[in-house]
């Protein structure tokens, strides 16, 4: 009876982690900013995009630390804690990245190593090198994993960048256990001075294709408001960031018609 | 001051010679996935793909100023084709290919289409140069893995060699192919599995041209004589109804569909006379009647590939006899022309009785054509036309009319009538499928430059079958439609997005005795992004959108290219990552590939996978250059157990 109900525990986690990281359990989905404003971030720099992008890391030049936390559903065993790290180096930056989900019976752990490199003035690439492990508790087998993702940045203009990202890009038959794929395109411009819009599409191993679009607005100064809309079962999402001197809080909320609210608070530290 | 100047040429010239063969247009690139969804003639995105190579590899000289080199450009229109004449004639030497787009009846869109088949070079014709020996050899080899069936006659690695010669007016070649599975020689005298040489003579007096060996020709709008590519083959893109007359050598592969023999062309004033003659065997199946020692032909066998012992018996059992004479007369906006041709065969084709589909084909021996075609310009508007009568009084027709209102728009019609019962053997008119045959409808098409950088294209295509054909047991038709917008804000980025639905009937398989039809629809949306970020970087991302009824079918793709010119090696990389997922076949998603010069890689994805592929260019030296290809498709079945299936192509170029 308990196997069977550690079971059903890891079933139901392993189904809603697919449904918050469109279909790929081993995307994490980090940024309540991001999230606020539907994920659309594959192009955009901040500092959880950056794990979304790792082209986007040259984006940031202070030491940066940073850490996340997401409420699936208001079901605390569904949490997602994240924190990361960026030292910028010149043209070049590092980063280190740490996420934690589940609880005691079923966990998944992710540790990155990253590196983005500015390459020209138009172009930035990316590498991350991930190590995952999932274990789940009693007679269950521990699964590890090893695979790397990577990604570009291209700004035709000042105003105007384009993202694309590639996760695990390694053949399932070097492989003992299946790990799914990804990729991730999309558009951003500042349509003016206080305004960002973008749009992308992902696509993961099995899956159908998910459509994203979403704004981020600057409000007033330091404060700003964001929204987004993704095909994945046809969620909203909104959110508010505040910089409050070295500090930078977000506060993000994606819908689900069935499932409910996902919630999620990042606090950001830009140690100089 | 000269000093910057010849920088800055060479610097263009080597960013057009990477982007040549890199910056493919995506009308070409949506025209060849068009052609490779057509099951019904898998030959066609074969010949389609191999003018382009035949094009890349010797491309157009746009200093020439010569009307016949410049309609080697086939997607572009009679319109586009007589408007690039005139401006090379009046304002002499093109030192841009973006001087093209300010050419009526050009724009970028259509530069950016013909960028990587055309040259500026321009080198006069000297005493030396006329004696000069150039040598051309292209050897690919390619093998897939998980071909172990243990029925093929052969290896399972697939070989192609093609070698050219020119010196002077003279030219000629050979190619050879072994299709997987196929036994390396075949036949007495041993010879590779297929075999084709020409040699060519260019004239520039009375006679043109005199071809000995393999040849193809086309003449007029193609329901007598084309053994090329079909006109009509894009709804969207500009310039679907380019014609001119020609012969000129084969070397394509193609192991049916062409002639062998002698072949000549004379021009005096006004006057074109093409005469050809051809005799070689030809794939066929053979059936017999009880009591019948002889057989006759109960299909011809097109494909080409003889890997098993019963495709074997089917290769070169019948002697195909051909000849025929073209005359046409030039004026300066009109053209007429006349087309005799007759085929015999050493079998009787179709005899009568054998299947209700062939009931109006042809049944005999011997089969005439005789053709009458037109085309004439009238100051924007384009007329042709063409009518063909085959010896069993049944006829082709073809009526069309090109409009260009202003260079920002152009307007085509064209309307076929194909009678059950009309044969060719080796005609292609244009229409919705490769048989000019029983068969009528009406095409529609606008281009349309709706802002300084916004193109917006679109067509319709709406035809029927008045008789039976493959996998129809009764009447059908079918409509296909296009709408196509393109943005182009600068030379380095290109936006698109392409809408296509295509509407056809098919047997329906669940009914009993004679099948009803049914219709299937497929709606299928594309946007794609090019960016060449600079001289040696160019980006590409795809996502594609497929709705297949009545299955309720959907089906989902996303990719990504990098294309990468080293600066300081002489190597160039391509690699594509991509993600499809599809319910099933019926929403399976076409994607062209780049790969090696006269080879071609057109999958169709389906199922949930990946596909992924790199392939490496390296010029050694000045005169050779080696391409390696792998390429690898994952699909994941259930209890996600991947299926991989890989392949491997290696090719060798050398020049001297």
């Amino acid at each position: 009876m308990s196997s069977l109900l550690k079971i059903s525990v890891s079933l139901l986690f392993i189904f809603s982690s697919l449904t918050a990281s469109g279909g790929d359990p081993y995307r994490i989905s980090a940024g309540a900013g991001e999230a606020g404003a539907g994920y659309v971030c594959v192009m955009k720099s901040g500092f959880w995009s950056t794990f979304h992008n790792q082209a986007l890391l040259t984006g940031t030049n202070s030491f940066t630390a940073g850490i996340n936390y997401e409420n699936r559903f208001g079901i605390s065993e569904l949490g997602t804690r994240t924190a990361g790290l960026i030292f910028p180096a010149g043209k070049a930056a590092l980063a280190v990245i740490y996420s934690h989900f589940g609880y005691t019976d079923f966990r998944r752990d992710m540790t990155g190593l990253a590196c983005g490199l500015k390459l020209s003035k138009k172009l930035s690439a990316g590498i991350q090198v991930d190590y995952f492990s999932e274990r789940t508790s009693g007679e269950y087998d521990m699964h590890q994993s090893i695979t790397c993702e990577a990604g570009l940045l291209i700004s035709p203009n000042e105003n105007t960048s384009i993202g694309i990202h590639v996760f695990n890009p390694v053949p399932n038959s070097l492989r003992k256990t299946f790990l799914p794929s990804s990729i991730r395109s999309g558009v951003g411009t500042y349509l003016n001075k206080s305004l960002f819009a973008g749009i992308e599409a992902e696509m993961f191993t099995g899956s159908k294709m998910i459509l994203r679009a979403g704004f981020e607005y600057e409000a007033a100064k330091k404060l700003w408001l964001r929204g987004g809309f993704s095909t994945e079962y046809d969620s909203f999402s909104f959110g508010v960031g505040f910089l409050a001197k070295i500090v930078q809080i977000d506060l993000g909320f994606v819908t689900h018609d069935n499932l409910g609210v996902t919630s999620s608070v990042s606090l950001i530290f830009k140690i100089h | 001051m000269i000093r910057p100047f010849i920088i800055s040429v060479l610097t263009v010239l080597s960013i057009s010679g990477f982007c040549q063969e890199t910056k493919l247009s995506e009308s070409i690139i949506s025209i060849a996935e068009e052609l490779a969804s057509d099951d019904t003639d898998p030959g066609a995105v074969e010949t389609y793909t191999e003018r382009l190579n035949e094009l890349a590899e010797n491309p157009v000289r746009i200093n020439s100023s010569s009307e016949d080199e410049f309609s080697r450009l086939f997607f572009l229109s009679d319109f586009q084709v007589k408007a690039l004449a005139d401006y090379a004639h009046s304002s002499g030497r093109v030192v841009s290919v973006f001087e093209l787009a300010t050419i009526p009846g050009f724009d970028k869109e259509t530069v950016e289409m013909i960028i990587p088949f055309i040259t500026l070079d321009y080198k006069p014709v000297s005493d030396s140069d006329s004696v000069l020996w150039k040598n051309s050899i292209i050897s690919n080899l390619s093998i897939r893995s998980g071909d172990t069936d243990t029925t093929l006659l052969g290896s399972n690695w697939k070989s192609l060699t093609k070698y050219k010669f020119s010196a002077g007016a003279f030219s000629g070649g050979f190619t050879m192919e072994k299709d997987a599975g196929e036994k390396f020689v075949t036949g007495n005298p041993p010879l590779p599995d297929f075999f084709s040489a020409h040699l060519l003579f260019n004239g520039s007096g009375l006679i043109r041209k005199i071809i000995i060996g393999d040849y193809s020709a086309r003449f007029g709008q193609g329901t007598n004589i084309n053994t090329g590519i079909r006109r009509g083959l894009s709804l969207s893109s500009p310039g679907y109804m380019s014609s001119s007359d020609e012969i000129k050598p084969y070397t394509s592969t193609d192991e049916n569909n062409f002639f062998r023999g002698m072949a000549a062309e004379f021009s005096l004033k006004n006057f074109e006379l093409s005469m050809f003659l051809s005799r070689k065997t030809r794939d066929a199946t053979i059936d017999y009647l009880t009591g019948d020692s002889i057989g006759y032909i109960s299909s011809f066998y097109q494909a080409g590939l003889h890997n098993t012992a019963s495709l074997l018996q089917k290769k070169g059992v019948v002697t195909e006899s051909g000849y025929g004479i073209n005359l046409s007369y030039n004026q300066s906006n009109l053209k007429i022309g006349f087309t005799w041709s007759e085929n015999s065969f050493s079998l009787p084709v179709n005899l009568p009785g054998s299947d209700p589909s062939k009931v109006f084909d042809f049944k005999g021996v011997r089969h005439n054509l005789y053709s009458v075609y037109y085309n004439g310009f009238i100051k924007n508007i384009l007329l042709y036309g063409e009518v063909s009568l085959s010896d069993n009084n049944k006829d082709a027709v073809i009526q069309g009319i090109s409009i260009r209102p202003s260079d920002r728009l152009s307007i085509n019609f064209l309307f076929r009538n194909y009678n059950s019962g009309y044969t060719t053997f080796h005609g292609n008119g244009p229409g919705s499928s490769s048989k000019t045959t029983n068969e009528r409808g009406i095409l529609g098409n606008f281009s349309f430059e709706a802002a300084k950088h916004l193109f917006i294209s679109g067509g319709f295509d709406i035809h029927d079958f008045p008789w039976l054909k493959y996998r129809c047991s009764g009447p059908t038709r079918g409509i296909a439609r296009e709408l196509r917008a393109r943005y182009l804000p600068t030379e380095k980025i290109t936006l698109e997005v392409l809408f296509n639905y295509r509407l056809s009937m098919v047997n329906n398989s669940d009914s009993a005795a004679i099948p009803d039809q049914k219709e299937l629809l497929n709606r299928n949306v594309k946007g794609s992004i090019r960016y060449s970020i600079s001289d040696n970087l160019i980006i590409g991302i795809r996502a594609d959108f497929k709705l297949a009824d009545p299955s309720e079918s959907r089906g989902t793709l996303l990719l990504q290219d990098v294309i990468y010119k080293f600066r300081k090696l002489p190597v160039s990389v391509w690699f594509r990552y991509c993600l499809f997922k599809t319910n099933d076949w019926d929403s399976r998603i076409y994607t062209y590939e780049n790969d090696l010069l006269y080879s071609f890689s057109i999958p169709a994805l389906f199922g949930e996978g990946s596909r992924s592929y790199l392939m490496v260019k390296w010029e050694f030296c000045k005169f050779a250059e080696l391409r390696l290809k792998y390429g690898i498709t994952s699909q994941i079945t259930t209890g996600n157990t991947v299926i991989n299936t890989d392949e491997f192509k290696m090719q060798f170029r050398i020049r001297f």
